[in-house]
């Protein structure tokens, strides 16, 4: 069997032990190396962790299927010997391997901030589920909260908190909330939208310090000498690829560990690298759908050729893994692919006051890129669009608004529809024809069912068809719905069998 | 109306059922001087309802091309035979390709329409008349998924396991793939107090009428890419295990698997959801809330969940099913008075049709052929010894795509079915017909199928035999016999008489639907589906069977019947349900280049199944003459097509021509094109015959295509628009 180790067990790392083990014909045998848990969690979900929505307990994923994969739980692996072929773990075992896959992920990056050593009491990152559990104890006491940096994660994060009834301040670098999203208009609609939910924000603010009393935070003060009070400080100020591995066994590592398009490290063909801790030639994007698509190529390939680098099968969806969705309660910012070069079409719908902004950017008859602010259907219809590469319409400005946005005929009274509307779906009966029953004397809905067939079906139109009989019912005729005693019950009723009969002609 | 003298005369005024859909719709016809009159009768699945085919249904009875003497192909022509000389011709030939190539040369395609008694004759004839494994049936292009999901999570499969009218009381119901508004009408009666109280929820990528009643009542209507239910599914889960609004002393009482279910859908967290399947996270948390709080253990009235064809027909429809029943154990529906999950048979004898051995791997009782103690009971019944029993067959996908070529089939008898249209990727299919040595088509009017017959054997249709259906909730109904049918024709019971008899087959072959019945019922006893207390004289007094009904000993009372499954213990091996981890793998064709669009298929009111019986009464005709491709508005305007236009809609696999029919209703990314039409319209020629692993069920739902109009002129015409063609 082809021996594989793979170097971390969380999100990716253990999503490839799954796939490449899965059909494989047995051929891998695979270690799973973890310096956390057993079991792989999601860490997607941490911030909704902090906001109350899922327990703890309540974000673990699979491990892998197959008896072939061997988890070693709080296994840290202090090196990695190339020449050897095996790595060691902080116990001193030893695992030899045929494949390396290195998916360390990354660690929570810490800003170089005055007052953070020795680091205070209050302040957290949000990386693992350690640190989750900890914020979340801190919510237990802590009144006001600030969150250092609003990408994605604290954007998140601040709107976590406040739903655990913290006050709660973003504090932002940068001239837009979300810049590596946002442009500044859109930055400036979420800005509106948190301030609606009672989320405080600082842009283009810096920090110059985090004041403490006795080892504990009370405030980050500004670079212009504002202080922001607080008893809670979260640091979403980014993430540092683990790479100290690959660094000591000498691979090339830049931001990341350096692989090419098999995620193979261009200076040992035997050691790959997946997920946030890798820096493929298109760049890495902190996202976890990268990490699993990756995870999935890689497998794939792995179990069709055995070894060496075969060709990687081509991308399954075009550019499906840079989504960005922000998980917050009352926020609806989705952003996917590009903000649009020179070649490109942009086109914007703005509605700030609403708290709706709306941009597009289409090459040719595909959607490229798209952010969309404050309008959930559109952002599902665009991502789709997106995902799937589905052409986008004659007018891209179509993608702005709700195609399906089908019309309810419910609240127009059948009286005012057009005669060749079809009132009784079951038996394809028309107003027309029933408005012909009932000029031709029937009087009764019994008596239309009996000329017509209409709501002799499933009886849904009944109502209708009473409606009908009342407003064109022939003058003298009993025509209140209740006369027959049969339209009180309108709908949980289909109408007793009519007299009504097709004959065959025999 | 002629009568055939050795028949006793009918009654003028017979209660029997719709020939139609698995709802079985109660009706009586009625001899008068001027033919066959039909009205519904009241009854608890109907209530008193029938739909347009219902209503004319007494047409079929004198379509003018009915088939009335055996057809044999002589010169390139089918010429009408006597019936010995049919049957002789198609012994002899059966035996001689039995002789040449072995007994699996020959095989049997069923179908979901036929009588209880008629499936299960069918499946005797094939295993001891002409000893092959190789029959199959229509049936699983319709349930097997739904069947293999409820066998592996519930230990059974029934397709409701509870009485229809028990969906009146609920407070909830999510149904999946179902347009029932247009397919099984009058059960929407059933429907009408939860879709009033706001709790009808449905999942289909059309807003189809059922969608349009949900979305207007107050429910909510999901509408998910095509072939990314099961995300859907995945995603509620979540979001109950989320909000922590399981059932958990119903978790752990009466199921297993729960941690692994848990863990598998931790992974498909809402946005993610989202991102796949187009439907917006808060939309999908109003519908698991919707669901959560109509649960017993929130002290709501009850949830249903729902599957029908539309989730089903897929290549991960045995995994969508099951993350279906998944949601229901959460949520502590299943084998509760008053909630559950069922999945909603389509074909009128969908549910009795598998259960009594036309599939490839079950022997009647829905026993598995493969099971020696099941193939020694049923052995014993038949009067053979287990050895002789064949093993497992071909299921169907597989069937057919083997015929005529080197090793596979040289002969198939057909029976209740019309392949050339409702079979997915059609053409090859009826390149593998012309391809058979002998093709052998029993129907009662000339189908599609027919023309490509060797030999066609004209059979009794619904008003003019005895026999039982089974219906979507399990009940045993009686099928009775109105008129007598026009002379020549006779029933398949005879037809498989005949052919056992000159095939020197051991067992009985009686032709009395009733000694049928005593036996099926026999064969049954014992197994899953145990018919074994029913019989024809206990269902002519009125009573209401659901099985299981086992016989009793004579001196106890008869068994009730058990209209409602697993309120005490599932049928697995420990008494519990399984909550089984699926994946989410997308359809097996996806757009791209070339083929943008989703093409996913359905049916009309008007019409049923490959429309050989409905595109024969004018009523019906008319009001649906042809296939349509439904696209939206802004679908149309990028293809430059508008109302009525002619388009073109073409993958690898071929090209189907139809008029455009521009609505709102389907999403911007697909079209809908219903099934029913031969000719160019015939969509199944492009539909994809990938097929689930588990049930070997075709992807009818959902394939991709490219769509283009059609030059507006002739393309012998001449002027201005020719000139431009030619540019």
């Amino acid at each position: 069997m082809t021996r594989v180790v793979v170097v971390g067990n969380g999100m990716v790392g253990s999503r490839f032990a799954d796939e490449l083990t899965d059909g494989d014909g047995g051929r891998f045998a695979v270690t799973v190396l973890g310096a956390e848990s057993a079991q792989p969690y999601n860490r997607v979900l941490l911030s909704q962790v902090v906001a109350g929505r899922y327990e703890l307990a309540g974000i673990t994923l699979s491990r892998p299927r197959s008896e072939r994969v061997a988890v070693h739980a709080g296994a840290v692996v202090t090196a990695v010997d190339r020449d050897d072929r095996s790595v060691r773990t902080a116990d001193g075992a030893r695992h030899r391997y045929d494949f390396l896959v290195l998916a360390t992920g990354a660690a929570a990056r810490v800003p170089d901030l005055a007052g953070l050593s020795p680091w205070p009491g209050g302040v957290h990152a949000l990386r693992t589920v350690d640190d989750a559990r900890e914020i979340v104890a801190a919510t237990l006491n802590a009144r006001r909260a600030v969150v250092l940096g609003a990408g994605v994660l604290g954007v998140e994060t601040a709107v976590a908190l406040s739903r655990r009834g913290l006050a709660v301040t973003v504090v932002h670098p940068s001239a837009a909330l979300m810049d590596r999203q946002l442009d500044q208009p859109a930055g400036g609609v979420l800005a509106r939208a948190l301030t609606g939910l009672g989320v405080g924000h600082r842009v283009g603010a810096r920090a110059s310090r985090v004041e403490t009393v006795d080892g504990r935070v009370r405030g980050l003060r500004l670079d212009d000498g504002e202080l922001l009070p607080a008893d809670l400080l979260v640091l979403c100020t980014g993430t540092v690829p683990e790479t100290g591995l690959a660094r000591a066994c000498g691979l090339p590592v830049r931001r990341g560990v350096v692989v090419d398009e098999q995620l193979q490290s261009p200076a040992d063909r035997r050691v790959m690298a997946l997920g946030d801790c890798a820096e493929p030639p298109e760049g890495a994007t902190g996202l976890v759908a990268q990490g699993w698509e990756q995870a999935a190529r890689l497998a794939a390939r792995l179990r069709a050729t055995g070894t060496g680098p075969g060709a990687l099968p081509r991308r399954r969806d075009r550019t499906a893994d840079d989504v960005v969705r922000v998980k917050a309660d009352g926020l609806d910012v989705v952003t996917m692919g590009t903000r649009g070069d020179d070649s490109a079409r942009v086109l914007q719908l703005s509605d700030p006051d609403r708290g709706r902004h709306v941009q597009v950017v289409v090459e040719g008859d595909r959607l490229v890129g798209a952010t969309c602010l404050g309008d959930p259907e559109v952002a599902a219809e665009l991502l789709a669009c997106y995902t799937r590469g589905a052409p986008v319409p004659a007018d891209p400005a179509r993608l702005l608004l709700s195609p399906l946005a089908a019309t309810s005929s419910a609240a127009v009274p059948v009286t005012a529809l057009p005669d060749d509307t079809v009132v009784c779906r079951c038996n394809g009966v028309t107003k027309h024809t029933i408005a012909e029953a009932c000029r031709s004397g029937a009087g009764t809905a019994e008596e239309v069912a009996a000329r017509t067939r209409a709501s002799t079906g499933c009886g849904g139109c009944r109502a209708d068809v009473c409606a009908l009989v009342e407003a064109l019912g022939p003058a003298g005729a009993s025509t209140s719905p209740s006369a027959d005693g049969s339209c009180e019950d309108l709908v949980t009723q289909a109408s007793p069998p009519a007299p009504a009969a097709v004959t065959s002609a025999g | 109306m002629p009568t055939d003298p050795g028949r006793p005369s009918v009654p003028a005024a017979t209660s029997t059922h719709c020939p139609y859909c698995a709802l079985q719709c109660a009706q009586t016809l009625t001899r008068t001087d001027a033919g066959v009159a039909v009205a519904p009768r009241d009854f608890p699945t109907n209530r008193g309802g029938m739909c347009q085919k219902g209503w004319t249904s007494p047409t079929l009875l004198d379509v003018p091309d009915r088939i009335t003497s055996p057809l044999l192909r002589r010169g390139g022509e089918l010429v009408e035979v006597g019936w010995d000389e049919a049957l002789d011709v198609v012994a002899d030939r059966l035996r001689t390709i039995r002789a040449e190539s072995g007994p699996d040369a020959v095989a049997v395609f069923g179908g979901g329409g036929l009588t209880n008694e008629k499936a299960y004759q069918l499946g005797k004839f094939a295993r001891i008349a002409l000893g092959t494994a190789n029959i199959d049936y229509n049936g699983r292009f319709c349930m097997s998924s739904a069947a293999a999901a409820a066998n592996r999570s519930l230990g059974m499969d029934r397709g409701l396991p509870f009485p229809l009218e028990d969906l009146r009381g609920a407070q909830a119901v999510l149904l999946l793939g179902s347009n029932l508004a247009e397919t099984m009408p009058p059960s929407l009666g059933h429907l009408a107090d939860v879709r009033a109280g706001g709790g009808l929820v449905v999942v289909d990528p059309r807003r189809s009428p059922t969608a349009a009643l949900a979305a207007d009542g107050g429910g909510l209507h999901l509408q998910p890419v095509p072939g990314t239910d099961l995300a859907v599914l995945l995603g509620l889960a979540h979001l109950v295990l989320r909000d922590r609004r399981t059932d958990t002393g119903y978790l752990a009482d009466r199921t297993t698997g729960l941690d692994a279910v848990r863990d598998c859908v931790g992974a498909w967290w809402p946005e993610r959801v989202e991102q796949v399947s187009g439907v917006p996270v808060r939309t999908l948390e109003r519908a698991a809330a919707l669901l959560a709080d109509a649960s017993p253990i929130a002290g709501g009235r009850g949830a249903y969940v729902l599957t029908g064809r539309g989730v089903e027909q897929s290549s991960q429809g045995t995994d969508t099913v099951t993350a279906a029943i998944n949601l229901a154990l959460l949520l502590g529906l299943v084998g509760r008075r008053g909630s559950g999950f069922g999945a909603l048979t389509g074909q009128g004898n969908g549910q009795g049709g598998r259960e009594h051995g036309q599939k490839a791997d079950q022997l009647p009782g829905y026993r598995m052929v493969d099971d020696p103690a099941a193939r020694a009971h049923v052995a014993a019944v038949w009067g053979v010894d287990p050895d002789d029993l064949p093993g497992k067959g071909l299921p169907a996908v597989q069937l057919l795509r083997s015929l005529g070529t080197p090793g596979g089939p040289r002969a198939l008898l057909v029976h209740g079915s019309n392949l050339r249209i409702s079979a997915p990727d059609a053409d090859s299919v009826t390149r593998r017909l012309r391809s058979l040595d002998l093709l052998v088509v029993c129907d009662f009017v000339p189908s599609e199928t027919t023309r490509l017959a060797d030999v066609v054997l004209p059979v009794t249709q619904w008003a003019e035999e005895e026999g039982t259906m089974t219906s979507l909730e399990g009940r045993v109904l009686r099928r009775r016999r109105a008129v007598d049918p026009p002379p020549g024709v006779r029933s398949e019971l005879e037809v498989l008489r005949g052919l056992a008899l000159r095939l020197d087959a051991p067992g009985t072959w009686s032709t009395e639907p009733a000694e049928v019945f005593a036996e099926l019922a026999r064969a049954s006893a014992g197994g899953k589906a145990d018919y074994s207390g029913i019989s024809h004289r206990r269902l002519d007094t009125g009573e209401a069977l659901f099985w299981p009904c086992p016989a009793t000993a004579d001196d106890q009372p008869a068994h009730p019947g058990t209209p409602r499954l697993f309120l005490d213990r599932f049928p697995t091996a420990d008494g519990r349900a399984r909550l089984l981890p699926v994946e989410h793998r997308g359809p097996a064709e996806r757009p791209g280049p070339g083929r943008p669009l989703h093409l996913v298929t359905g049916r009309v009111l008007q019409h049923y199944q490959s429309g050989a019986q409905t595109r024969r009464v004018p009523e019906l005709a008319a009001a649906s003459p042809e296939a349509f491709v439904e696209l939206h508005p802004v679908t149309a305007d990028r293809l430059g097509l508008v109302e009525g236009a002619w388009v073109r809609l073409r993958n690898d696999r071929g090209e189907v021509r139809a008029r455009a029919r521009l609505s709102t209703d389907v999403r911007t990314d697909t079209v809908f094109v219903p099934f029913h039409f031969p000719g160019a319209g015939r969509i199944n020629r492009i539909t994809n015959d990938a097929v689930d692993p588990v049930s070997q069920m075709p992807e009818f739902k959902n394939c991709s295509v490219d769509v283009v109009a059609e030059p507006a002129e002739p393309l012998a015409a001449t002027g201005p628009a020719a000139g431009r063609r030619t540019r």
